[in-house]
């Protein structure tokens, strides 16, 4: 097995932020995958973009400018 | 005071905590090395350029590796001449060889060093500060500055005026968040600037003599509802943290504009006057980007956030002020009892939530509209805890100021199928039916009555087998008083002959953590008209109940507080409730039983118990 590194971004495991934890994931070159250390997920970078699209639902006014104060 | 008023701070780190680890990978340690130094002062430059272009002046923090940087030096003290940039120091930064060699320590935080090194830091930082600039700073501050630490500083240095003091609710979840591995435990203190006491730098002080001397400024403004339940570096008025916390689409950041704009609401709520503050260590600036965030969006971000204050100043909405400039505005028309209070609405998941956040010299509290008005957090600030941290004490790490309530991490309304969590609220029963408000979702409104803040809940409906009544509460706040009245009252009954029995209660606990703390020791007793009855906690399961109730009490030794309610009727009933093991709660409550319409009014009150 290769050895982890950092990918090109330093992605957080999407999986682990769902529950609101901030980990950082290691790349493996050889599979083209990220992994992660603390909840076994591992996922390509498209698979990492769709996780975090999912987890910026749940702020559902993310796009509202609110000046109703 | 009638003003928004808008603080950017900006330190030269010569190695951000954040871009050491990466700048170091696979290498062996060098504090000194160039490349890390040289990328670190482009950050600084780049962003004291962005607020400069933006019409507005920041305050410098020096750190304390900057000290020996030449070139950062130079800028600083031409951003004085030239912007009227204020130059103050910052222990945050401390490490560099100099300090290796100086104190043989790794440690960052400047509040976990035992007192005995944070005297000679001290004196080491300020000293080296005016070797360098040939006067003292007039601020300074940290992730968090402990009583200890500024009395200290405040008989050395009588010159310094302002420190950013703590960060907002950045305790336990900042910890889980950052993958248990950022020790910022500070959890209890304020939002927004206050006056904090000598004995803990979380409360805001009661008087002249109890006044620590500097205006404490919270590290960011950050939002009130979103922080409450998630890490705290999500959400607030720093733009990279907002891209830590991915609020944004298509690189879109409405929310930052959110934030800053609801705090400039607060005039509404504290005498026409608002604050922001905007800090943003170089690490979040990194050329390598930060997380998912290449340096170009981390950039964007940046600007598009000064540009907003900037626009606010020029359209004289706003005016930039450095933090001594703020600390002596701060302090020209601000009596001590004056609290500081806002109804925060949801800004981020849609759900019209608003929470009530309150805090004066007695008290921190917050009000949760989403379950009718509820208090899920409440900090005995009257009793002023002298709690040290740091190397060497008992708290050490835990800098955080104790709760009485905290429904996250102590349940709440809901637990699991056992026990209670600890809320303040009220139910309303009748013939074995019993609704807390907890289950009743609203909305509020904020008002005075001279020195009185009133938060007024809109009236909800509650359906009992065969009737509804529809039930208003409404919290009155005194300035001056530490108590906090609330109102329940039964505005309509489809019922008249129909009696309900309001039962007003607090179930608390004590802690900083979400684990149970002992509670062996704590007094409880309720008064009336028959006499006093009172246990001390032993996980028995006890109750008692009195009628003609004049004041139910615990005592909390292991905080120092004296939690009390009482009532003006004669016609109600007091009770205490002991918890056990898997409950580890103790109740305070009031009831009083109504036919048809009325209402039944309590007071609640934390005082110091010694």
């Amino acid at each position: 097995m290769a050895q982890g590194r950092k990918g090109k971004l330093n992605y957080r495991c999407p999986r682990c932020l769902m529950r609101e934890i901030d980990m950082d994931m290691l790349y493996d070159r050889d599979k083209d995958e990220y992994y992660c250390l603390r909840c076994s997920f591992t996922g390509n970078e498209q698979e990492v973009l769709r996780l975090n699209a999912q987890f910026r639902d749940k702020y559902r006014d993310r796009l509202k400018r609110i000046t109703d104060f | 005071m009638s003003a928004f008023y808008v603080t950017i701070i900006h330190r030269p780190e010569m190695v951000p905590e954040y871009i050491q680890k990466g700048a170091e990978e696979g290498k062996q340690e060098d504090l000194t090395r160039s490349t890390v130094i040289q990328e670190s002062l482009d950050i600084f430059r780049t962003q004291q350029r962005v607020a400069h272009e933006n019409g507005l002046r920041t305050t410098i923090q020096m750190t304390y590796a900057s000290l020996f940087n030449q070139e950062a030096v130079a800028i600083a003290k031409e951003h004085h001449e030239k912007y009227g940039d204020e130059i103050g120091s910052t222990f945050l930064g401390l490490q560099c060889q100099p300090f290796r060699d100086k104190f043989k320590s790794k440690e960052l935080a400047i509040w976990l060093f035992a007192m005995e090194d944070k005297r000679k830091i001290v004196d080491e930082v300020i000293g080296k500060f005016y070797e360098v600039f040939g006067f003292y700073p007039t601020s300074t501050g940290s992730y968090y500055m402990d009583a200890e630490l500024v009395n200290y500083i405040k008989e050395k240095y009588p010159m310094i005026k302002a420190a950013v003091a703590t960060c907002w609710e950045e305790g336990p979840k900042a910890y889980w968040n950052a993958n248990n591995s950022w020790y910022t435990l500070l959890d209890g203190g304020p939002w927004n600037p206050w006056i904090p006491s000598k004995r803990n730098i979380h409360c805001p002080a009661s008087d002249e003599q109890d006044d620590i001397g500097i205006v404490a400024i919270p590290h960011l403004s950050r939002d009130l509802l979103a922080v409450f339940d998630g890490p705290g570096s999500y959400y607030g008025t720093h733009p990279q943290n907002i891209l830590r916390g991915m609020v944004y689409e298509d690189r879109e950041i409405p929310y930052f504009k959110n934030i800053v704009d609801q705090y400039r609401s607060m005039v509404k709520y504290n005498r026409g006057y608002a604050y922001n503050m905007m800090f943003v260590g170089p690490g979040w600036m990194s050329k390598t980007g930060r997380w998912e965030a290449a340096y170009d969006f981390l950039l964007k971000s940046y600007k598009e956030g000064m540009a907003y204050y900037g626009q606010l100043k020029k359209e004289g909405k706003a005016q930039d002020v450095t933090m001594s400039e703020f600390a002596d505005i701060y302090r020209k028309d601000r009596p001590y009892t004056r609290p500081e209070c806002t109804l925060w609405k949801d800004i981020l998941y849609g759900s019209r939530r608003q929470q009530f956040w309150y805090a004066d010299p007695w008290m921190r509290f917050c009000l949760d509209m989403n379950q009718g008005g509820a208090m899920i957090d409440l900090r005995p600030y009257a009793a002023k805890l002298v709690r040290p941290c740091g190397v060497g004490t008992t708290c050490n790490q835990d800098a955080s100021y104790p709760f009485l309530v905290q429904s996250l991490y102590r349940a709440g309304y809901f637990t699991h199928y056992a026990g209670e969590g600890a809320v303040k609220s009220c139910k309303f029963g009748h013939q074995g039916e019993q609704v807390d408000l907890c289950a009743c979702r609203t909305l509020a409104s904020f008002s005075e009555e001279d020195d009185t803040r009133i938060v007024t809940l809109d009236p909800v409906d509650i359906e009992f087998a065969g009737f509804t009544i529809s039930v208003q509460s409404v919290f009155r706040l005194t300035e001056g008083t530490g108590d906090i009245e609330i109102v329940r009252k039964i505005l309509s009954t489809t019922d008249p002959e129909a009696e309900v029995t309001i039962d007003e209660y607090i179930t608390a606990c004590y802690g900083t953590t979400e684990y149970p703390e002992d509670l062996t020791g704590v007094k409880l007793s309720v008064k009336g008209a028959s006499g006093t009855e009172a246990i001390e906690y032993a996980y028995k399961c006890r109750e008692t109940e009195i009628s003609g109730v004049t004041l139910a009490e615990a005592l909390v030794p292991q905080v120092d507080t004296r939690l009390t309610m009482r009532t003006d009727t004669d016609e109600a009933s007091g009770y205490f409730r002991e918890g056990f093991a898997f409950s580890p709660m103790y109740t305070l409550g009031i009831k009083k039983t109504i036919k048809g319409k009325g209402e039944l009014r309590t007071w609640l009150k934390v005082e110091r118990a010694n």
